[in-house]
């Protein structure tokens, strides 16, 4: 009997990063000829599902070209049939499963089945399974929803519960606290649940790892056997390609080859998908390889993903480890790592300068690039907190004549090497020499004149760089003044945006002191980010998540139609974490722990913490901290509602460090009154002291409008404070909320800006707390673990660098 | 529905030559190049040319070839107004109409030609293994203002006696037209492939009805040129085979092997050669597969070494065993130490352990002769 549709979930969107740039991961490759959706489909033909719908997000003309009509999973149907359901509110961000908005958009398609029960599942798992034997399993144990885990308990987000249900929460979507059908599951109160533990070879691809994983477990014979089996086919598109051609002196063990490959080389351990080319004296070893590929002589790849069409160029070497997959961007041309010269232009720097985390990045990432065998400069304007500092250590390097304006100004060049990255510093009397880094009335004059004169300095370089990074507004202009250059003209960009909320709107008469064209239809401002994101080669920020949002005018406001035209240019890498935050090597906290001692002396830090701010002291004490700028942006607006009504449980305590608005500061002395010796509020900002609050505490809080990526997750998942955040960028890219069945997940998150949902998250958190210790140590051990490591950003950089230089070769 | 072109390919003949291959299966249904069957060419051809009325006239063993090409589909030619047709012998009046020669089974349907008005008829077969555009046919036709246009392609000496033959002269109009001749009188050979104006098919097609066979070779086109129609040749340059024999079959799957460039099958993006995808997966290569120039199609298991050799889908081959200058059909499983040089396997014949055969010339092993050829060995 037919009495069950399906809703494929293709709003998942999983963390690929490069691999769902041009698809979603429902049609990412598997398998040398499959897509991941194949498996969905083909599970509902299998079961006599005839009614589907897929709800996608973003760009699905990938899944939509391969699906077609359907006709191959006979879902081409007069009655029923398959359905892609898009967004129509285009200003929803992504979530982490399909919301029950998100299907209230398309009501009608669910008060028109007919069909008594549901099924939700999302496009990105690869199995092969009998639908109907969920619903029996539904019905034989007469339960309100059904959940269905993998063998390893993983949770596979497909559900199965009856139409009328579901409906109940998507017509009421807005009124109800429950989001997605997880939400139900975990929280609902007085629902018959019903896990079902599904036994076959069964994956869940979730990230690049996921993929290779599972395209390895291919190779085994018995994973094979209960994944492709006769009566039981997993069909896919109909393509053409001729069979496969193996060369005279080729050589192939244990892999899966697609057709139409050309085989002259050897491969290993290796999935290699339709009309791949491996040349001549080519090695591929555990690998993936999709469609279209071509792996040139004598080039070895080994532990890598390559994209449909990557080009691997005669003697390259692309190798990844299994921690570290190399991934290729589709269409990408690899060429070997020769000498890379990344210059970065800066208005900051660590460790000479610093007022906010662009100055840590930019730091950090000049010193690593050195330890990746990349030849790392900066130039940044020479400050006199700088000079006084460091001047002896200086030398002078060149000294040019700059004409800005009608004025012709003297500046001097000055380097200091330190750990093989090459520092340059520009002085000049009249626009450096001063007390601040930034808030001059003069600040675009400064930073136009200091852009061209970086520029200008050039010439002193004995090699020119490869790549030229910019960071925020302040070297916006940098790629129209090389544009205009005769010399380096062909030097191609980066620019990163930290912070899109910084764009400085100066004057347009700028444009006219640094002799570049005026515009077209000259505007009285000119806005240097836009100017910059308009004429870099390629732009990047901080966060996937972060890249994603910006694509929303919620994000990035004014400048939305700029970012979304350089879409296709447009990257996302999250930043790292310094080594140097690490609870085992501590010297400002009270008791240095890792993970062995971590629970006793969190409870000791958490004391001394406790002593120190003057509120209650006491295990039983569920300590809320926070370090933040008291701003908008970090959630103010919600948090104090939230946390005057969470303060009323008497066993709770709250401690903030920070300072900023007025507005937020007296409300936040009013809570501390409210309830003393329970709340500290620290209204200083002591940056270089918080570490007590990471070690004390025992969540940390975040509940940011919008985070491009933020670094006191970070600190706090490394000091075994779980964090409580907002599923905002580059939070969401770091924290992944705990589930209770399968004690996987390092923090809390929320999805809505409204101080409720924050608070169900804090109270979930408490109740976990108090009620389940067992559970809590095992959060804190997964926090522990969480890794954000600087080397892996600096990686990401530099392979977003050499697929800059490789794609100006080609052009 | 107005179409200026509609094409028939003739699929009647049995292709006795080919033995068992051809015994439950028409000759266009033969497998090869590991993932094709022959008639895969003419209809990709056909669709590359943007022609889209296909009849198939069909007689001998049709199932296989209909359930085969189905709709259509697979080479996109499941239109609306057109696409494939089947024409199959049928009862008229109490006859019943089985075509006798080429030229009868088209004047049988040629309410077919009618139907979509056409001012062409392209007529082809559908066992010949080539990429060709038949627009361009048709242009030199026009080009040349001709009633009939014949394609042809230059062939060894020797074989000349096994095609029609042509001469021509200075403005490529046919002079004298032979079906296999004893003595060929050059090496220009027709390919069975005929452009005609429809109101001249017409007219050749009406002749007496009697029981006497009727060919395009043998009849029709000697009464043409005689009839002083302008017969013009269409001279082809690229590959072109005509698979009729065992050893042609053979030639043809070693063409493919030894020229990686073969009628760029593996390179072309534009005038791909589609075959109906059978949903197979994709192979896989065990660790004792050792495989050296040769092609392998979908679905196949692969533990053994392969040379020289063309595996058709879903095959099997087992730890040990070698095959050599050989051609498997689909659906061959290959059991442990086997060794085979320069032989077609059948389609979805088992051959046993220890199973040997290394022959000088090329033989076609089958279920009835895998008893008396080869031996099993220790």
């Amino acid at each position: 009997m037919n009495n069950l549709f399906l809703v494929v979930d293709a709003t998942i969107k999983g963390s690929f990063s490069k691999l769902t740039r041009h698809r979603m991961p429902g049609a990412l490759p598997f398998g040398a000829k499959y897509r991941l959706i194949d498996f969905t489909l083909s599970n509902c033909k299998n079961s006599q599902i005839t009614n589907v719908a897929i709800f996608p997000y973003g760009n699905y003309r990938s899944l939509a070209d391969h699906i077609g009509s359907g006709d191959r999973w006979d879902l081409n149907r007069r009655k029923d049939g398959i359905f892609i359901l898009p967004p129509k509110n285009l200003n929803l961000t992504i979530d982490d499963s399909i919301s029950f908005q998100r299907m209230y958009e398309h009501i009608e398609y669910f008060l028109r089945s007919n069909q008594e029960y549901v099924i939700v599942s999302p496009a990105n798992i690869v199995w092969n399974v009998d639908y109907q034997v969920f619903l029996h399993s539904h019905l034989v144990n007469n339960a309100d929803i059904t959940e269905v885990l993998s063998g390893e308990h993983k949770r596979l987000k497909t559900y199965i519960l009856s139409k009328k249900l579901l409906l109940e929460y998507v017509t009421h979507y807005d009124s109800i606290q429950f989001r997605n059908l997880s939400d139900v599951f975990d929280y609902a109160p007085k629902l018959i649940r019903n896990p079902y533990v599904f036994e076959n070879a069964c994956f869940y691809i979730d990230s690049p790892y996921d993929l290779f994983t599972a395209n390895m477990q291919l190779l085994l014979p018995e994973v094979r056997a209960q994944l492709f089996y006769k009566g039981r086919s997993i069909l896919s598109k109909e393509t053409m390609s001729a069979a496969s051609r193996y060369g005279e002196n080729s050589s192939t063990k244990n892999s899966i080859i697609a057709s139409g490959a050309i085989i002259e080389g050897s491969v290993e351990n290796s999935v290699i998908g339709r009309k791949v080319v491996v040349k001549h004296g080519a090695k591929i070893r555990n690998s993936v390889i999709m469609n279209q590929c071509i792996i040139e002589s004598d080039a070895v790849v080994e532990y890598a993903i390559l994209d449909k069409e990557t080009i691997v160029k005669n003697g390259s070497i692309v190798s990844g480890d299994y921690q570290h997959l190399f991934v290729s961007e589709k269409k990408q041309t690899v060429v070997s790592n020769e000498e890379l010269h990344v210059l970065q232009i800066t208005a900051e720097c660590w460790p000479f300068i610093k007022t906010g985390g662009l100055a840590d990045v930019v730091g950090s990432l000049a010193e690593n690039l050195v330890t990746q065998g990349i030849v790392s400069c900066v130039i940044m304007p020479l400050y006199s907190k700088i000079k006084e500092k460091y001047s002896l250590l200086m030398e002078l390097k060149a000294e040019q004549v700059i004409a800005y304006g009608n004025e012709l100004y003297k500046a001097a060049l000055f380097s200091y090497t330190d750990k093989g990255t090459t520092y340059n510093f520009i002085e000049s009397y009249d626009f450096f020499d001063r007390e601040k880094v930034y808030g001059y009335p003069d600040d675009g004059d400064r930073f136009a004149f200091f852009s061209k004169a970086a520029v200008q300095f050039l010439d002193a370089f004995e090699v020119v760089p490869d790549i030229i990074h910019i960071h925020d507004w302040h070297t916006g202009l940098i790629p129209s003044i090389l544009k205009e250059s005769k010399r380096y003209h062909s030097i191609i960009t980066l620019m990163t945006i930290h912070n899109i909320e910084y764009q400085g709107v100066q004057d347009a008469s700028i444009l006219t002191k640094l002799g570049l064209a005026e515009p077209i239809s000259p505007r009285p401002s000119i806005n240097f980010m836009e100017i910059g994101l308009s004429n870099a080669t390629t732009i990047s920020t901080v966060s996937e998540t972060y890249r994603e949002e910006l694509r929303y005018e919620y994000y990035s406001k004014n400048l939305v139609d700029v970012i979304n035209r350089r879409d296709r240019d447009f990257y996302g890498i999250l930043n790292g974490l310094s080594d140097e935050f690490d609870p085992k090597s501590d010297l400002i906290i009270h008791q240095k722990y890792n993970l062995i001692n971590v629970f006793e002396a969190k409870k000791l830090n958490k004391f001394d913490m406790q002593q120190r701010l003057n509120i209650e002291v006491g295990e039983q004490y569920f300590v809320v901290g926070m370090v933040s700028r008291i701003v908008e942006q970090k959630g103010f607006d919600i948090l104090i509602q939230a946390m005057d009504e969470f303060l009323q449980n008497p066993n709770t305590e709250f401690v903030l460090l920070g300072t900023g608005e007025e507005r937020y500061l007296e409300k936040l002395r009013l809570l501390a009154e409210k309830y003393p010796r329970r709340v500290s509020m620290n209204l200083v900002y002591d940056a270089t002291e918080p570490n007590y609050i990471y070690a004390g505490a025992d969540v940390f809080l975040m509940p940011s409008r919008y985070e491009p990526c933020g670094i006191g997750q970070m600190i706090a998942l490394k000091y075994g404070t779980v964090p409580i955040v907002r599923q905002t960028g580059g939070l969401n890219d770091t924290v992944d909320h705990f589930d209770f069945m399968t004690k996987r997940g390092n923090g809390f998150k929320f999805y809505n800006y409204d101080f409720k949902d924050l608070l169900f998250q804090i109270r979930n958190a408490c109740q976990l707390f108090n009620e389940h210790p067992h559970e809590w140590k095992q959060l804190i051990i997964n926090a522990m673990n969480s890794r954000f490591s600087l080397e892996q950003s600096t990686k990401s950089y530099i392979e977003l660098y050499s697929s800059m230089v490789s794609k100006s070769l080609k052009q | 529905m107005k179409k200026t072109i509609v094409s028939m390919i003739l699929v009647g003949g049995k292709g006795s030559r080919l033995k068992e291959i051809t015994k439950d299966t028409a000759k266009p249904a033969v497998s090869f190049g590991a993932k094709y069957r022959l008639i895969d060419f003419t209809l990709s051809n056909l669709t590359n040319s943007n022609i889209d009325v296909v009849g198939v006239v069909t007689q001998y063993e049709p199932y296989d070839l209909m359930s085969y090409i189905g709709s259509g589909a697979s080479w996109d030619l499941d239109v609306v107004d057109g696409g494939i047709h089947f024409l199959t012998p049928y009862a008229k009046n109490g006859d019943v109409l089985w075509q006798q020669g080429t030229a009868h089974a088209i004047r049988q349907y040629f309410n077919f030609v009618k139907e979509y008005q056409s001012n062409y008829v392209l007529i082809l077969s559908g066992d010949q293994i080539y990429k060709m555009d038949y627009q361009k046919m048709l242009e030199h036709h026009l080009n040349h203002n001709a009633d009939i246009t014949i394609a042809c392609t230059n062939v060894e000496k020797e074989e000349a006696s096994r095609f029609g033959i042509v001469t021509i002269d200075e403005s490529n109009r046919v002079k004298t037209f032979e079906e296999k001749p004893s003595k060929p009188k050059s090496t220009l050979a027709s390919m069975g492939l005929y452009l005609f104006n429809t109101n001249v098919l017409e007219k050749l097609l009406i002749f007496d009805k009697s029981d006497e066979i009727i060919d395009f070779g043998k009849n029709i086109l000697p009464k043409s040129i005689a009839d002083g129609d302008i017969v013009s040749a269409y001279t082809f340059h690229g590959y072109w085979k005509d698979v009729g024999t065992i050893e042609s079959l053979y030639q043809a799957n070693m063409d493919l092997v030894e020229n990686p460039d073969f009628l760029t099958l593996n390179t072309s993006r534009n005038l791909p050669i589609y075959s109906k995808s059978l949903n197979l997966p994709p192979h896989i290569v065990l660790n004792h597969g050792d495989i050296k120039q040769s092609i392998i199609a979908d679905g196949c298991l692969i533990d053994g070494k392969v040379n020289h050799s063309v595996v058709g889908y879903e095959c099997i081959m087992k730890r040990g065993s070698k095959i050599d200058h050989s051609v498997i059909m689909p659906n061959t499983i290959i059991n442990e130490n086997v060794q085979l040089r320069n032989v077609i396997v059948n389609k979805g014949l088992e051959i046993p352990k220890n199973y040997k055969l290394i022959s000088d010339e090329i033989v076609l092993l089958d279920s009835t002769n895998i008893r008396k050829i080869g031996e099993i060995h220790e």
